[in-house]
């Protein structure tokens, strides 16, 4: 069963159609990418399923339930985590602050939000602790996340999703700006969350995409132009001609 | 107990033997507004230019409720803090969907409104002449007249506002506040309602506002016009940058050094602020995080020299 659904999805800037008409259903527990070349409409459909801004027309189901229109920080407790493409983290916190503000977020209660200490929400500790331990930073906690590479940044990037404890991880180019051995750790990384998750992921290097997705949709100047596993799409010859053979011939 | 504590509770103990009692309450209830301030400039990252609404509105509408209805102390002091955090209310409800310099401008502006108000409407406020004969009613037996009696009143709710700040920061309000400070897109999409968490910044931060007015207007006896107007918000954001900014107790010692030049150099010259405008200078070029960091960065330079 669909877990994520949008429904000819849109949305318009002036006369720029960023996102055009996209049906998409993501399974759950599936890992399904999305892919196409630079100013496909990834981004801004992310931006659309996390209610960054709301779509111009169409629809977006959340377990069959309408989610149109909801505003970011409400989308989050609804169990949808994105991580970013540029790497957006709290840079004066601590890593485990900086995982436990997002725990803390989509914690059972919120009870003494303005008197309780922070160290008093074990529940919500050990899930910040988790999502740290998840992708390998956890001997860093005490560490503030300015002073960490770059790749740990993009890891740290993607603990902050993890620690809301999502039903769906948004990933939107997890590898970018990576070195091929931090892409490698960062793939690995992403297929022990496969099938723990539902995952949708935005990237760019192929090779990766080919070899974690279990679905793939094309997108090529905001509109959907293939859809299918990894052995369709790279059969298909429209999405050769559009985007593969630009890149790999 | 630790040591900021301790050098404060020593503080308020020797500090009516250096200053006059009034000079020494100023201080504190200096403080208290400072308090209030950074929750705003240094957690939330919101620099607020209008802190004097929330101050002179209290001080205003308390101060005529003591003159006019002999109401107790504690009772002012608990409608001084209801007209802060609702003139905070009204005014951050107005201020948290701008950002950058819309929202220090509209901070500003609103300020103004409020200070005009006041300033046309003299037969509440007496308009530039103040509102003169708040008086410190006595009770329980208690003379508040007494100005050390009045000091200690003072210094127990300084050490009071002091305290709820410092468990208000430890909080997860506290790390949200300084969540949407780092980042307010992340914070937002993590699941945090920003405006939201602003205006509760907002609210707060003029309940400490609003008791710091009342205090301050039955110090004096007076609410002056000044109490609401833009330099006396201006010079909240002056103590608090320059103690520190970035921590707890930057305010405080903001305030100290502030309330103290204003007092004992002023009587020797006349042109004293303009040792604060080069205090200020420094503290922008060289140190962000006033004299806080100026103390912390004397001690490691310090314990790095023993270890040599």
């Amino acid at each position: 069963m669909a877990l994520l659904e949008t429904q000819s999805l849109t949305k318009s800037f002036g006369a720029l159609r960023a996102v055009n008409d996209v049906s998409l259903s993501i399974e759950a527990g599936s890992l399904h990418s999305i892919i196409g070349p630079n100013g496909a409409g990834k981004t801004t459909l992310f931006n659309l399923l996390t209610g960054t801004f709301p779509p111009t027309s169409g629809r977006i189901l959340l377990d069959g339930r309408d989610i149109t229109g909801t505003p970011a920080a409400r989308v989050a407790h609804l169990g949808l985590a994105r991580s970013y493409q540029r790497t957006t983290v709290f840079p004066a916190f601590s890593l485990l602050d900086n995982v436990w503000v997002a725990a803390f977020a989509t914690g059972k209660s919120w009870r003494g939000l303005i008197w309780r200490k922070t160290g008093r929400y074990p529940e919500v500790g050990e899930r910040a602790r988790q999502a740290l331990a998840d992708v390998g930073l956890l001997a860093k906690a005490d560490v503030p996340a300015r002073e960490i590479s770059h790749g740990e940044q993009r890891q740290l990037e993607l603990a902050i999703a993890l620690a809301a404890g999502p039903r769906v991880l948004l990933l939107d180019e997890p590898a970018a700006g990576l070195s091929p051995d931090e892409t490698r750790k960062m793939v690995s990384l992403v297929r022990t969350l496969k099938g723990r998750y539902t995952i949708v992921l935005i990237e760019h290097k192929i090779d990766i995409i080919m070899s974690v997705s279990d679905r793939i949709s094309v997108m090529y100047f905001g509109s959907l132009i293939a859809e299918g596993t990894p052995e369709e799409i790279q059969r298909n010859a429209e999405v050769r001609r559009a985007y593969l053979g630009g890149v790999a011939a | 107990m630790k040591k900021p504590w301790i050098l404060i509770l020593a503080s308020i103990v020797l500090l009516p033997f250096i200053v006059r009692p009034a000079i020494a309450s100023e201080i504190w209830i200096f403080a208290i507004f400072g308090l209030g301030l950074n929750l705003l400039l240094g957690y939330t990252g919101l620099l607020s230019f209008g802190q004097s609404t929330f101050f002179g509105s209290a001080a205003y509408v308390a101060g005529w409720l003591l003159k006019h209805y002999g109401i107790n102390v504690f009772f002012a002091l608990g409608i001084g803090v209801g007209v802060g955090a609702l003139s905070a209310l009204v005014v951050g409800y107005l201020c948290v969907q701008r950002s950058g310099l819309y929202f220090i401008m509209l901070t500003f502006a609103l300020n103004q409104l409020f200070y005009f108000i006041a300033y046309q409407w003299t037969s509440v406020t007496g308009g530039e002449d103040g509102m003169p004969g708040v008086p410190r009613p006595a009770l329980a037996g208690i003379d508040f007249t007494n100005p050390l009696v009045y000091y200690a009143l003072v210094s127990v709710l300084f050490l009071a506002a002091l305290w709820i700040m410092k468990r208000i920061v430890e909080s997860p309000l506290g790390k949200i506040l300084q969540a949407i400070r780092e980042n307010e897109v992340r914070a937002e999409a993590v699941g945090y309602n920003v405006p939201r968490f602003k205006l509760l910044a907002f609210v707060i931060g003029g309940a400490f506002s609003g008791l710091a007015g009342v205090l301050y207007a039955m110090l004096f006896g007076i609410v002056p016009l000044e109490a609401i107007g833009f330099v006396f918000s201006g010079n909240v954001l002056f103590a608090t940058l320059i103690g520190g900014s970035g921590s707890l107790y930057g305010p405080v010692i903001g305030s100290f050094v502030f309330i103290w030049l204003s007092e004992s150099v002023s009587t020797l010259w006349a042109r004293w602020p303009l040792l604060l405008g080069v205090a200020f200078v420094i503290v922008v070029l060289f140190l962000r995080g006033g004299v806080v960091e100026a103390w912390t960065r004397f001690w490691t330079w310090r314990s790095s020299k023993h270890k040599a």
